[in-house]
């Protein structure tokens, strides 16, 4: 019988023993050093005008004036946000809900999830390859429209503007569910059955102890899922590079391509750190609001 | 009568799911065993018209992928083990103990993966000349566990946090120190939240691209994915081979992930918490 | 209860500060070993290759090359082969890191030069006083904006419109020479249900700058075409509009399909009869099946304006080397022995074949697809090299924008001109 925890008598917390100031502090430095220090060298640059090679020259906040005024940069500003809503989005809800169906361990549920986890691990080089034949004229989709009588919906998917975006999320998302799948699962199983028995005994339908039970006890998978998908959206760039490089002209173009084409063929680093300060501020601004107050409702509880 | 129903509607929907899930990658397996005569004459997308098994033996010699997938082993193990260590302990610290700025912390580790990677390529390429490491696998390593330690710190977090204080109050009321309680009690606890963290970090370290071209120069220290891109030629590939190449890289991924899985996924067994 | 005892957890504990140790130590050692071995090692005449020649054929013959010079004793090389797209968003920090490979695969043209400005690159004068008998052209592209030379050419190739020998005869159609011929052309091959003009611009929209590029040199000259690459006009004046009025009516014989698959399905299409011809460069019969070759022929683009001096694309290959190299005397000695006939006769066995070497005195493979790409870039007046050879990487994105909508849409055209102008002009302003 577990004793609630308000009656226990509140301890004095021991003080901050070495060992625990270590076990913050080395993985915190590690970090410092290799991904902070670039950081702010990479904050640092978005201020200045540098091509790689010669120094870097200070320019104030040109950079960002210009981002302001630059209409490659609104278009993938647009298409990033849509990028996040529906890749997100559906990443969750696949992960999710193939999570649920194959968590318990059953005949072939491993050679499901493994099936399912696969992609992942396959090199993207190829898989692209795969993917762009795939969605070639007279490729696989043409030929499968074709043969449910949808003629007229063929077009030239990654080279029409209009579809171009659209038809990179599908090789997204069978690339991402798989991993979400994986987070959930490891979420669920950390879930005290008891409790599922407990409101399977007062009554509870299934899908009542889904939303009631399940979900609930995953607020910290949650929280992590959230930041896993906002991270990935705005991070995205492989599958989209490879498909599409951002175009025809543009229309797929994303934050994060923008910011690689800018950098690594543009060779305007300067321009493209500013980019990534964008991407790293609308990440923050997504995640921090609904971390804190997940940090703040534990505190609490 | 429904009981057997629903089973074979579930096993019929995954089956089908599956396969549609595995096609692309079977595609890839198919297309290794072709020709490049072939694959020049009829398109990548069309239904293969040979069939060889020489482009194993290609990718593996020509293309130096046993010294490529040493190499991968050799960032990827101790890069996993190190950041997942790592990111436990500063996990465990921050979750379980009222230290002062814990959620600062925090949150500062995660930011530190919100910035994309390619803008601190450059940097961090400078900065392993600075420290003698440039072309060097230690080089690789060091980003991989600095990049991961963040991430992985937070989810660790997450699980952690959920753990029942009972347990910790009566192991510390027994007097024992945080280092007992790490590692008698949250470790094992957290098992399969490391098992799922361990198999995707492996897959991501394992496939990485851009550090490894970032920090390596020379061709034989470069890990598998780098490597099967250099089987590209400037204007025209040999997919055959680097599909070949592909299918052999996947192998330790897929394993690891089999191996692994059973480790965080929910049995039928009592919870793990009492 | 719990399978980890305190002391397994010791034991780990210790296995990672003894890998903490390890890697510090390691740090440490290999920050001593490069900078001692560094000087002992060019001592010893260490030459390190960075190359970009990642087709299998290409880096057997380059690791061929690169043996033949190591027995004559002149200096140890070693090859590095990387990934083309590696290799170009790399190239910059190897030139510019402490300790830089010492030569480097590359592109003649500005793509060259714009490094030399930034004093990255070698003086290769020396190398250039035994290769008099190069031609002037080559000479002039080699040499930088302060008239020294820090290139050396190696091979280079051709682009034309190539097609199958048997379909044109089975078509009943010839060779056009003019544009009105070549239109009537694709009049015919398109009331045959044949599209006319091949083109794969899904994965490789580079390919549509070889339309810009010809078209400009064919109706505005070959000067005025290396001045709008290099910024000296703007892609808003009419003269660049009048290039694209030409190409709206060769637009629709364009393959439709083109725009959605990349040129190595493009040379598929063509070799199956899909398609008619197709601008492209020799590099694409390395996509080709071999019983293919033999079937394939080529014609100069046609040509538009009698009155401007014929022109031809001719991208040069070659090699430069860094400034900072460690070992000057054995660059010189590796970048001679790569200028000199042998080792380019060599590389062009090894390697898939329809490349012409630079040196005057080597031998060009025998085919007939080989002896009249060197008689058409030999009675060129002028060579150019291609869009991003002559202008920049940088540039070429811009390019791959506008002539793919272009493409899409041509009635925009004057829009699309003013974007250009506006992106190249943050190009050229950095």
């Amino acid at each position: 019988m577990a004793v609630p925890v308000s009656t226990l008598p509140r301890r004095r917390q021991p003080r901050l023993s070495p060992l625990l100031a270590a076990f913050v502090l080395v993985p915190f430095a590690i970090e410092s050093v290799w991904v902070f220090w670039p950081a702010l060298q990479g904050f640092w640059f978005s201020f200045t005008r540098w091509d790689g090679m010669t120094p870097p020259r200070f320019v104030g906040v040109d950079n960002y004036t210009e981002l302001a005024g630059d209409p490659t940069f609104r278009g993938a500003l647009l298409n990033t946000v849509i990028w996040l809503l529906l890749f997100g989005g559906l990443s969750v809800a696949g992960g999710f809900g193939m999570a649920l169906l194959l968590q318990r361990d059953r005949r072939g549920v491993g050679f499901y999830r493994a099936a399912l986890f696969t992609p992942v691990v396959f090199s993207l080089v190829v898989t692209a390859l795969v993917w762009r034949v795939f969605y070639q004229p007279d490729g696989l989709a043409d030929t499968i429209l074709r043969g449910v009588g949808l003629e007229h919906l063929i077009r030239p998917w990654l080279a029409d503007p209009d579809t171009a975006l659209y038809a990179v999320i599908l090789p997204a998302l069978w690339r991402q569910i798989g991993y979400v799948m994986v987070l959930y699962l490891a979420g669920l199983k950390a879930i005290d059955p008891a409790l599922h028995e407990a409101a399977r005994v007062d009554g509870a339908s299934a899908w009542q102890r889904l939303w009631k039970v399940t979900v609930p006890q995953l607020k910290g998978v949650n929280a992590v899922v959230l930041s896993v998908i906002v991270i990935d959206s705005l991070r995205s760039f492989d599958i989209v590079w490879s498909l599409t490089r951002g175009g025809p002209y543009h229309s797929s173009e994303l934050l994060s391509t923008y910011m690689y084409s800018t950098a690594f063929q543009g060779l305007r680093l300067g321009y493209a750190s500013a980019i990534a300060v964008v991407i790293f501020l609308l990440a923050l601004a997504v995640i921090l609001g609904y971390l804190v107050r997940a940090f703040r409702e534990e505190e609490n509880a | 009568m429904t009981r057997a129903l629903r089973t074979g509607a579930f096993h019929t929907g995954m089956v089908l799911l599956s396969v549609l899930w595995l096609a692309p990658v079977l595609w890839v397996v198919v297309m290794s065993t072709r020709t490049f005569d072939d694959i020049a004459a009829h398109g990548v997308g069309s239904l293969p018209h040979s069939f060889t098994l020489d482009t194993y033996r290609q990718a593996w010699t020509d293309g130096g992928e046993l010294q490529a997938l040493v190499n991968s082993l050799l960032v990827t193990v101790p890069s996993v083990v190190l950041s997942l260590m790592l990111a436990a302990v500063a996990a465990f610290a921050l979750s379980r103990y009222r230290i002062p700025g814990r959620r600062t912390i925090l949150l500062l580790m995660l930011a530190g993966n919100l910035l994309p990677p390619q803008i601190l390529l450059i940097p961090v390429a400078k900065f392993s000349e600075l420290t003698g490491l440039y072309d060097t696998l230690y080089a690789l390593i060091a980003v991989q566990v600095g990049f991961g330690l963040g991430f992985y710190t937070f989810v660790l977090y997450g699980f952690m946090r959920d753990l029942p204080r009972e347990i910790q109050e009566a192991a510390m009321i027994d007097g024992a120190g945080p280092g007992q309680i790490f590692g008698r009690i949250i470790l094992p606890l957290t098992r399969p939240a490391l098992a799922a963290l361990g198999a995707l970090s492996f897959t991501w370290i394992f496939n990485d691209l851009l550090w490894a071209i970032t920090v390596l120069r020379t061709d034989d220290k470069m890990p598998v994915t780098p490597a099967l891109l250099g089987l590209q030629g400037q204007f025209v590939s040999s997919w055959s081979v680097i599909a070949a190449g592909t299918v052999i890289a996947a192998v330790p991924t897929v394993a690891v992930f089999l191996r692994f899985q059973k480790h965080f996924v929910s049995g039928l067994a009592i919870g793990a918490v009492k | 209860m719990s399978d980890f005892d305190p002391g397994r957890r010791r034991f780990l504990g210790h296995l990672g500060l003894l890998g903490a140790g390890a890697l510090g130590a390691g740090s440490l050692l290999s920050a001593c070993a490069s900078s001692a071995g560094g000087s002992s090692d060019k001592a010893s005449g260490a030459i390190t290759l960075q190359s970009n020649l990642s087709s299998p054929q290409a880096k057997t013959a380059m690791e061929k090359l690169v043996a033949d010079f190591n027995k004559l004793g002149k200096g140890t090389t070693t090859l590095n082969t990387v990934a083309s797209e590696t290799f170009r968003t790399q190239l910059p920090t190897y030139l510019t890191s402490a300790n830089p490979p010492d030569v480097y695969t590359w592109y003649a043209g500005s793509v060259a030069n714009d490094y030399a400005s930034k004093n990255l690159l070698l003086d290769v004068s020396d190398v250039w006083k035994g290769l008099a008998d190069y031609p002037q052209s080559l000479r002039t592209l080699s040499t930088d904006a302060a008239g020294k030379q820090v290139f050396v050419p190696m091979n280079n190739y051709w682009w034309g419109f190539f097609y199958r020998k048997s379909n044109f005869a089975k078509w009943g159609v010839q060779e056009p020479k003019t544009w009105t011929e070549f239109l009537a052309l694709c009049q015919t091959l398109q009331g045959k249900g044949i599209p006319p003009i091949g083109i794969g611009l899904g994965d490789t929209p580079w390919v549509a700058s070889a339309w810009f590029d010809y078209l400009n040199i064919r109706v505005n000259g070959a000067p005025f075409h290396r001045e709008l690459l290099a910024g000296k006009q703007r892609f808003d004046d009419p003269k660049v509009k009048a290039v694209f009025t030409k190409w709206a009516e060769a637009l629709p014989y364009f393959d439709p399909k083109g725009k959605a698959y990349p040129f190595q399905e493009a040379t598929t299409a063509l070799l199956a009869g899909k398609t008619g011809m197709f601008l492209i460069g020799t590099f694409f019969a390395d996509a080709a099946p071999k019983d293919a070759l033999g079937d394939l022929d080529f014609f100069r683009f046609p040509i538009i304006d009698p009155a401007v001096p014929v022109a031809e694309e001719a991208p040069t290959d070659g090699f430069f080397a860094s400034a900072k190299t460690a070992n000057p005397a054995g660059t010189k000695a590796l970048l001679t022995y790569l200028a000199s006939a042998e080792a380019q006769e060599a590389y062009i066995q090894s390697s898939s074949g329809i490349v012409l070497p630079a040196n005057p005195k080597a031998k060009a493979a025998d085919s007939p697809l080989v002896v009249k790409g060197k008689a058409m870039l030999d009675s060129a007046k002028e060579l150019t090299q291609f869009f991003n050879r002559d202008s920049s990487d940088a540039l070429q994105p811009t390019a791959d924008t506008a002539l793919t909508k272009f493409i899409d849409k041509p009635d925009q055209i004057d829009a699309i001109l003013r974007e250009w102008q506006t992106s190249a002009e943050k190009v050229f302003k950095g």
